[in-house]
């Protein structure tokens, strides 16, 4: 029987895993995808909010100013990638300008550290290329952007490190109430049982809810789409650009990214299908229309990619992060939409230390290690260290992404790491290779041989993602 | 180490640069990325290489083994396996960073790069098709390599989009494969290929064309695998025709819209960019703004064939050696050469009017289908050069020579596709 169950493996989940795995509890972490991070941890804006937006005194302000604090305790402790960007919330008239004064009024009261208002041409002066007709701009500076998936990747592995088990490909496919706690089914047959259950299943949690009881509130998927810029136009925005919110949310937004890219959007639309996160032609043009209100001269030529992400926005107007009124020891992270990747860091320990209370049952851990090693980004490192590591692997100096310039042994880590992924799109969201401007029309084929190679298995069982999700059909010659 | 000259690239392009600069007794040092030499020409298994420069019709690998046994009798110092990861000038010499396992990083310095990089493909993402990600999106190049070169069957149902040459191919290649090929949609009214595939490819094999067509949404089913398109005809402004669409059930989509010049290596060196060719801006000599540092092939300009890139290159070899015995003859001044409404781009984009010689190259493309047609050159508004062409093509690049006599030393040069009247 294990202590605690979690379900769902995204940032939140993941931070959960590492929160309790400071305690002597037997924690298991289900996942019904082949990764880490796959659902709405995979696609969204990456920024850790200032807290400018919620509601003062909601817990959506409190968590998100507390988990922005957090990231820098976790940037040294699980080397999480932060690039602290700063924001501009910005107005084009005076109508504008007096809906600024409201969310200056609500960073106040959210206590946003540094923020100051600019006006156009000061705001210009810093970011060339804002949009002329701007005429004020918020300034927020604690602002910061992250890399979304290392985010729950570090502190799986983390976890993982300190005892938490971890299970991918599997989908928990019913839930019954049992003596002194819970059995779970996963995948229409195997079953586990457990004392607690996390539910941090995103879009799904109150469809999993709904296994033991009437879920005390409904899922209401709001899709956003993106453009995705080339690395090569880094420095054309240094900071977030974010308009006024709308009753569609923050709306379309200019977000410089770790790595170089630029992202544009978010849209927003709700829909009907839990797991749909198409692209559309009207949700692209929306992207485009907007954006060109923030900056002059988008180089759109420099797209490579769009995608789509749903935000698991709720009927509760809040993140609902509660234990079940019914079932003692089910628990609801629920309506976990924006800024829940912010939050992150403080969702977990917010659960299990004034939620749950895990410290009046169990023990801490005393060899709890707080640290994670850091992926290595070869091609970043200083020549001394480039060095030192091809004198102890000449795989260091094959190139295999040309793009990024992923080197053919930080695919070898990617695929045996401690997390590590045996797909295509694992090792992509790993070390980028496949991310570039080529978008792995150079590399795949390199990095397709290289896992079957250290698996040893025919190219034949290759998966893109899904374990479904083979490469190729069939072979058409036997090979010598 | 230093060298008089360091190509980047063992394509066609790279070879023909090397062997001519090495047969005019210059250092020569090749690199080259893959563990083989002659590019992309490795996985064209197809025919019809070389009617122009051999008089005779290869294959890919055929066409490029006539240049990698000169290059190796010629014994020209090559690396394999070696990327090349940074370039940077300082005075007046290079220096190449190139990345290895066997050497782990090192750095070479040179006079003189000539680039033959070659190119890239255009991908889902950069024409914004909507839609799910499933996997089964795949460059045609992308298929091809995985066909061609590994023997793997990336799909049984397929669709392509773009009529370009690769997607003509693979589409035979594929359906000789035992795939169900469904058609072939082009967004243009007109094919992107050459001809000959276009009858050898889709006609003799029952494939639909589908002009003015272009695919409007990808679907995926439950394991991320493509399962669906929806295909819809478009208007002359290439909007999408409401009520048009059709629905194809494939596993794969090839996508075949066009190669772009990779001269990404080039990006730390402030080359003037033509945003037409996607490429630098080159003079008659194939040298950019910089100098010592010449572009060719692929990386140039895209090619439909490969005869031409040989060609290409070997002039643009020819002149890395007038360049390293400083034949230049008088002071330095250029000229632009713009192209007109009815070009898509030209090559070279200046001319430098103090390297004397014969004829200039000039490669061009239309931007329609033109009967009748004549290249006019003008220059300070007077008609100074015109050449009939009878048939263009925005699939076919064309190369005429402009003889340097004709040139006056001052005013730019405007070049016009006109229909004869
Ligand atoms: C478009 C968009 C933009 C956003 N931008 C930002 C931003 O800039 N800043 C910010 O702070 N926040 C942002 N967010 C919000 C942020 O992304 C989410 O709050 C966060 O990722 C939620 O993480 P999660 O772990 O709850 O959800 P998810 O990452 O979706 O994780 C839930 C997991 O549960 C798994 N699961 C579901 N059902 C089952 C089952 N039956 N069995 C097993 N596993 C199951 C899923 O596979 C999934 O991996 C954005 C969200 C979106 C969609
Ligand atoms: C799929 C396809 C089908 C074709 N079919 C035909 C046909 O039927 N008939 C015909 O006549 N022509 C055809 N062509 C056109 C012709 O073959 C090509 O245009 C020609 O081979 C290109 O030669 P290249 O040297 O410019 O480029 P490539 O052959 O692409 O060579 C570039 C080389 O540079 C290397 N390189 C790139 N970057 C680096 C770096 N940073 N460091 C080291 N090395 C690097 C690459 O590995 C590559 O080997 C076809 C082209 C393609 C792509």
């Amino acid at each position: 029987m294990y202590d605690f169950i979690i379900i769902g493996a995204g940032v939140i989940g993941s931070s959960v895993a590492r929160e309790l795995s400071k305690y002597q509890a037997k924690t298991l972490c289900l996942e019904k995808e082949n990764d880490v991070a796959n659902v709405q941890s995979l696609a969204n804006s990456a920024i850790i909010h200032a807290g400018h937006n919620p509601e003062p005194g909601s817990l959506k302000a409190i968590l998100s100013i507390r988990g922005n604090l957090l990231y820098d305790d976790w940037e040294k402790d699980l080397h999480i990638p932060l690039l602290r960007t700063g924001a501009f919330v910005v107005a084009h008239n005076k109508e504008e300008e007096s809906k600024l004064e409201d969310i200056l009024e609500t960073s106040r009261k959210n206590k946003v550290p540094n923020y100051e208002i600019l006006s156009g041409d000061q705001a210009r002066k810093i970011e060339p290329n804002l949009a002329k007709s701007i005429t004020k701009v918020l300034s927020l500076p604690s602002t910061k952007v992250t890399y979304p998936w290392e985010v729950a990747f570090a502190c799986m592995e983390n976890a993982i490190d300190n005892g938490v088990e971890f299970q991918k490909n599997k989908l928990v496919t019913n839930i019954s109430v049992i003596d002194g706690g819970f059995e779970i089914e996963v995948n229409h047959k195997e079953k586990y049982r457990t004392k607690n259950v996390i539910n941090a299943a995103g879009v799904d949690s109150s469809n999993l809810g709904a296994f033991i009881e009437e879920p005390p509130f409904q899922i209401k998927p709001r899709k956003g789409e993106y453009f995705v810029l080339d690395k090569r136009v880094e420095g054309f925005m240094k900071h977030v650009i974010y308009p006024l919110p709308s009753d569609k949310g923050k709306g379309v937004l200019i977000t410089p990214q770790v790595h170089g890219n630029i992202l544009l959007g978010p849209s927003s639309e709700y829909i009907d299908d839990l797991h749909k996160a198409k692209t559309t032609d009207e949700g692209l043009a929306y992207i485009k229309k907007h954006s060109t209100a923030l900056a002059e001269n988008i180089p759109f030529h420099m797209i490579i990619r769009s995608f789509a992400g749903i935000r698991s926005t709720s009927t509760y107007d809040d993140f609902y992060i509660k234990e079940s009124s019914e079932n003692k020891g089910f628990y609801y992270l629920g309506g976990i939409e924006s800024p829940g990747l912010t939050a992150a860091p403080a969702i977990g320990p917010y659960l299990v230390n004034e939620v749950i209370k895990v410290k009046n049952n169990y023990h801490p851990k005393a060899d709890f290690n707080p640290y994670r090693s850091q992926r290595l980004e070869f091609h970043r490192l200083p020549w001394q260290e480039k060095k030192k590591l091809l004198d102890e692997d000449p795989l260091y100096g094959r190139i295999i992404c040309k793009c990024e310039k992923i080197t053919e042994k930080e695919i070898i880590d990617a695929i045996h790491g401690p997390l590590g992924s045996h797909s295509i799109k694992g090792i992509k969201k790993r070390v980028r290779a496949g991310a570039g401007l080529c978008q792995g029309g150079y590399c795949e084929e390199k990095i397709m041989k290289i896992i079957a190679r250290e698996l040893d298995i025919s190219p034949l069982d290759l998966e893109y993602d899904d374990l479904k999700s083979k490469l190729f059909k069939e072979e058409t010659k036997v090979k010598k | 180490m230093m060298k008089d000259v360091i190509v980047i690239g063992g394509g066609a392009g790279g070879l023909a640069a090397a062997i001519e600069i090495h047969q005019a007794g210059k250092d020569v040092l090749l690199i080259e990325r893959e563990e083989f030499l002659g590019g992309i020409l490795n996985q064209c298994i197809h025919n019809g290489f070389g009617l122009e420069v051999f008089k005779e019709e290869y294959t890919g690998p055929e066409y490029a083994n006539q240049f990698i046994d000169v290059f190796l009798q010629e014994k020209i110092d090559y690396l394999l396996d070696t990327t090349v990861i940074g370039l940077k000038k300082e005075g007046h010499i290079f220096t190449v960073e190139t990345s290895n396992e066997s050497q782990g990083i090192e750095f070479y310095q040179t006079q003189t790069v000539v680039v033959s990089t070659g190119s890239y493909e255009r991908t889902r993402g950069q024409i914004s098709i909507p839609g799910d990600r499933p996997y089964g999106v795949i460059t045609a190049g992308s298929a091809q390599r995985y066909l061609n070169t590994d023997g793997l069957l990336v799909g049984k149902k397929v669709f392509i989009l773009g009529s370009g040459d690769i997607g003509l191919i693979m589409a035979r290649r594929m359906k000789l494969e035992g795939a169900e090929v469904l058609g072939v949609a082009e967004i243009m009214p007109h094919s992107n290929g050459l001809n000959r595939n276009i009858v050898q490819c889709l006609n003799d094999f029952d494939i639909p064309l589908y002009l003015s067509h272009t695919v409007t949404e990808i679907i995926a089913d439950d394991h991320q695998r493509l399962s669906k398109i929806k295909v819809s005809k478009v208007d002359e402004s290439f909007r999408v025709i409401k009520g048009s669409e059709k629905v194809f059930e494939v596993d794969t989509l090839l996508l075949s819209i066009g190669l772009i010049p990779d001269v990404t290596i080039l990006d730390d060196l402030g080359v003037e960019i033509d945003k037409r060719t996607k490429s630098v801006k080159v003079n008659q000599a194939y040298e950019t703004n910089i100098e010592g540092l010449f572009v060719c092939g692929n990386a140039l300009q895209v090619h439909d064939l490969v005869d031409n890139v040989t060609l290409e290159s070997k002039r643009a070899g020819q002149a890395v050696v007038r360049y390293l015995n400083k034949d230049k003859v008088k002071e330095n001044h250029t000229l632009s050469l713009n192209p007109g409404t009815n070009l898509a781009y030209i090559t070279p984009q200046r001319l430098d009017m103090g390297l004397e010689q014969e004829n200039i190259s000039l490669s061009f493309r239309s931007r329609k289908k033109m009967e009748k047609a004549v290249c006019k050159i003008y220059q300070n508004s007077q008609l100074i050069f015109e050449k009939k062409l009878f048939f263009v093509l925005p699939a076919e690049m064309e190369t005429i020579q402009l003889p340097f006599k004709t040139i006056q030393d001052q005013g730019d040069l405007k070049v016009e596709l006109e229909v004869k009247s």
